[in-house]
């Protein structure tokens, strides 16, 4: 005997809803939250050479070092300071060439491969041309700076700013993605109202400050969205380009928990190091997602023309 | 056209349902990466040779110092091979390419020429074949007493010796009659010679951070009759005590140094090649570094080559100084086909024929007590005097534990933030000893404080 039909189509719909999302679920537990949470266990536990590799608990003593150890809050503030300074510039510049790409013209598909070109190369690939480029006293870039009749500059050798050109690096690679993001948010406007707009006689940055970038909103949050959780990852460039060098001035927390782990094999301290680092993200991204939403809210008060918040009542209008 | 059995075409994921242009490529593609997927990882290994081959990873330079010796004994011994393989200069990336395929489970290199401040590392991890098994208990009999030292660990010999490098003190003849023979003394010198106008610095040395500063540090704390590391008896763990008094003096000598402007400022920056270049550069009385510095130095041809002696470091007036033992040498890693003939190889690798062809073409100290009696190596290479004198007063080794690289790394940070002046030296040496503490009580499964 067959069963009988449902009376409420929508209950099912709901039930095999589950049931289809559940392999998805499945894997992002036993891919993510199963690994974070032995990081957390692992975490309590001393597991390095004088263990034999064996895990024993040690009550804690993981995060007191943690709290004490220069290397980590320096790396902290690296990576930090790298993943806001070049998802920033790629912001920037991805708005400036997604708003370049989106004109039309002949031409325009050759241009967006080739503007996607940085991105599709691999991350080492592309560092190793970067320490070429950035190299002192031979490198193309000092051989330019001493035929202009300069000194030649330790660009991967001067602590102090080695930083930097890690950041040139990254966003040099980064900002087509952005920038692909972004025109994907432009093809979306529909073209009338930038007509209309010109036709009221607005000028351009009016237009891009009134209708474009309002519009964009969602696909720059995105964008931040990506490149900040990729660029607070920084592995692969550093550890090409510099190493992490000069004395320590570009290592990032991955590298940090990397080295710990392969270097030290110091298992309980590098898991402390992924477990405070995971953490810091997620504070960052929490911050973030609120920030992102008081701005959608207040956008959306805007729309409904209400005003922003009490206190600007008298002056909205 | 490409058919179909009926079966396959009335499928509901039929190709056929696809536009005709796409159905060749997308079954090429599926067939090709179904292809790919179950073609073997590695192909297939060429037909092996009847000798047997030994593999040896160690950096460059050595390569190129002693391919000329290893062509020769492949010539000479047809059953025995010795294939050298060339890592990168840089010491902590030649360990990372090692620590990769050991942590991998079997390495592709029977022996690796290995740092002295790896040994308790690698041992602990169970990577190295313990030598006396196979070298024999008196194995290191014929070595001189100084170059003996950081081989073994828990009881077991992991690493024969190659070079016998300790840090040196180098001087200016055409300044001073006599070396100085205390850190006062030293000190004296320079600033007399600074205010006479003779030479711009007094003393260069290493003070960036890195492995070279750890080294220089432990010179000083020993200078001051201050200690690093205390063992403790009859077990690898021990204790660091960098809160001493000695200790704090001695921290308190180096960042006095930069402070009263007998060292420059940018010391704190200077590797081995900066703090050589500025002393051949004639603009320095006294100057840290190995014995290579002396080729270099007789080889450049700058203003100071040929007025520069060189003799062992100095202590505070009443301490023995002494220099910090920087040497290579090569183990046998676990896993490898052919220990025996490994062993052999590394018999003849660290004995005195390549030992002898080292020092002359490299500056590097031998540790066989014979070649220091070595007529030709005397008359061809002065500095063996005092690399025999040197490893005799007792060279300084670094703390002989696991742990070591990461003591190492958190003293650096604290002495050369330190030099430039972030810290105090009571403060830098009672941050590093906390951070010592902490780190031994978190690798060590002890509950924190």
């Amino acid at each position: 005997m067959s069963p009988a039909p449902s009376p409420r189509p929508a209950r099912r719909q709901h039930g095999s809803a589950v049931w289809l999302m559940l392999p998805a679920f499945l894997l992002l537990a036993i891919v993510f939250l199963g690994p974070l949470l032995q990081a957390v266990w692992l975490s309590g536990q001393a597991s390095s050479l004088l263990t034999g590799l064996q895990p024993v608990a040690n009550g804690g003593a993981n995060w007191q070092r943690l709290l004490g150890d220069g290397r980590f809050w320096q790396d902290t503030v690296f990576t930090l300071r790298f993943a806001l300074v070049s998802v920033g510039l790629e912001l920037v510049l991805g708005l400036a060439m997604a708003l370049l790409l989106h004109r039309p013209g002949r031409g325009g598909g050759l241009l967006r491969a080739l503007a996607l070109l940085p991105w599709a190369l691999p991350g080492t690939v592309l560092a190793l041309g970067w320490r070429w480029i950035f190299q002192a006293p031979y490198g193309p870039l000092n051989a330019l700076i001493q035929f202009l009749g300069g000194q030649p500059y330790g660009f991967l050798t001067t602590p102090a700013t080695t930083w930097l050109f890690a950041v040139v690096a990254d966003v040099w690679k980064s900002t087509p993605f952005v920038a692909l993001l972004l025109l994907a948010g432009l093809q979306a406007i529909p073209a009338e109202l930038e007509e209309s707009l010109q036709l009221e006689g607005a000028s351009r940055a009016q237009i891009l400050r009134r209708l474009i970038l309002p519009l964009l909103g969602p696909w720059i949050r995105l964008a931040v969205l990506f490149r900040l959780a990729q660029a607070l990852g920084l592995f692969d460039l550093v550890q090409v380009l510099t190493r992490g060098g000069p004395a320590g001035s570009t290592e990032s927390l991955a590298l940090y928990a990397y080295l710990q782990a392969m270097r030290f094999l110091d298992f309980g301290y590098s898991a402390t190091v992924v477990v405070a680092t995971f953490l810091l993200l997620a504070v960052l991204t929490l911050l973030g997602w609120l920030l992102l939403r008081w701005g959608r809210g207040r956008e959306r008060d805007r729309q409904r023309g209400r005003p922003v918040s009490p206190a600007a009542a008298g002056g909205a209008g | 056209m490409l058919r179909l059995p009926p079966a396959a075409a009335t499928a509901a994921w039929s190709l056929r349902r696809l536009p005709p242009p796409l159905r060749l490529p997308l079954l090429v593609g599926l067939l090709l990466s179904l292809a790919l997927a179950l073609l073997p990882a590695t192909l297939p290994a060429l037909p092996q040779a009847p000798a047997t081959t030994v593999r040896l990873l160690m950096p460059a330079p050595f390569v190129d110092a002693t391919a000329p010796l290893v062509a020769t004994f492949n010539r000479e011994h047809r059953e025995l091979q010795i294939e050298l393989v060339r890592g990168p200069l840089d010491s902590e990336a030649i360990s990372d390419l090692a620590i990769g395929s050991l942590l991998l489970g079997a390495s592709p290199y029977d022996l690796l020429l290995m740092d002295g401040s790896w040994t308790a590392r690698y041992a602990a991890a169970g990577w190295l074949e313990p030598l006396e098994t196979w070298l024999g208990d008196d194995a290191l009999a014929g070595l001189m007493p100084g170059a003996r030292l950081g081989n073994a660990f828990a009881g077991h010999l992991w690493r024969m010796p190659l070079t016998a490098d300790t840090g040196l003190l180098y001087w200016r003849t055409d300044l001073m009659p006599q070396p100085p023979r205390s850190t006062a003394e030293l000190e004296r010198i320079a600033v007399d010679l600074q205010a006479a106008g003779k030479v711009r610095w007094g003393y260069v040395w290493q003070g960036r951070q890195y492995e070279g500063l750890s080294c220089v540090m432990l010179e000083a704390l020993q200078a001051f009759g201050g200690r690093w590391w205390e063992p403790q008896q009859g077990s690898s763990a021990g204790r660091t005590s960098l809160d001493s008094a000695a200790a704090l003096q001695a921290a308190a000598w180096l960042e006095g140094l930069v402070h009263k402007g007998i060292s420059p400022p940018a010391v704190a920056d200077f590797a081995e090649n900066e703090a050589l270049q500025l002393f051949a550069a004639g603009d320095a009385a006294f100057l840290r570094n190995w014995p290579y510095a002396w080729r270099e130095i007789e080889k450049g041809g700058g203003p100071v080559r040929g007025r520069v002696g060189v003799t062992t470091v100095v202590g505070a007036p009443g301490q023995r100084g002494g220099g910090t033992l920087g040497t290579w040498g090569l183990s046998l890693l676990r896993g490898s086909d052919h220990p025996r003939e490994a062993a052999a190889v590394i018999r003849w690798f660290t004995g005195p024929v390549v030992q002898k062809a080292l020092v002359l073409d490299q500056g590097y100290a031998p540790t066989w007590t014979s070649l220091y009696a070595d007529p030709e190596l005397q008359r061809r290479h002065p500095l063996l005097e005092v690399q025999r004198q040197a490893l005799e007063q007792g060279p300084l080794l670094r703390p002989l534990t696991p742990l070591y690289a990461q003591l190492s790394d958190l003293l650096q940070r604290r002495i050369n933030g330190m030099l430039s002046g972030a810290e105090t030296a009571a403060a830098a040496m009672g941050d590093a000893q906390r951070a010592s503490e902490e780190l031994l009580a978190s690798t060590s499964g002890e509950a924190a404080r």
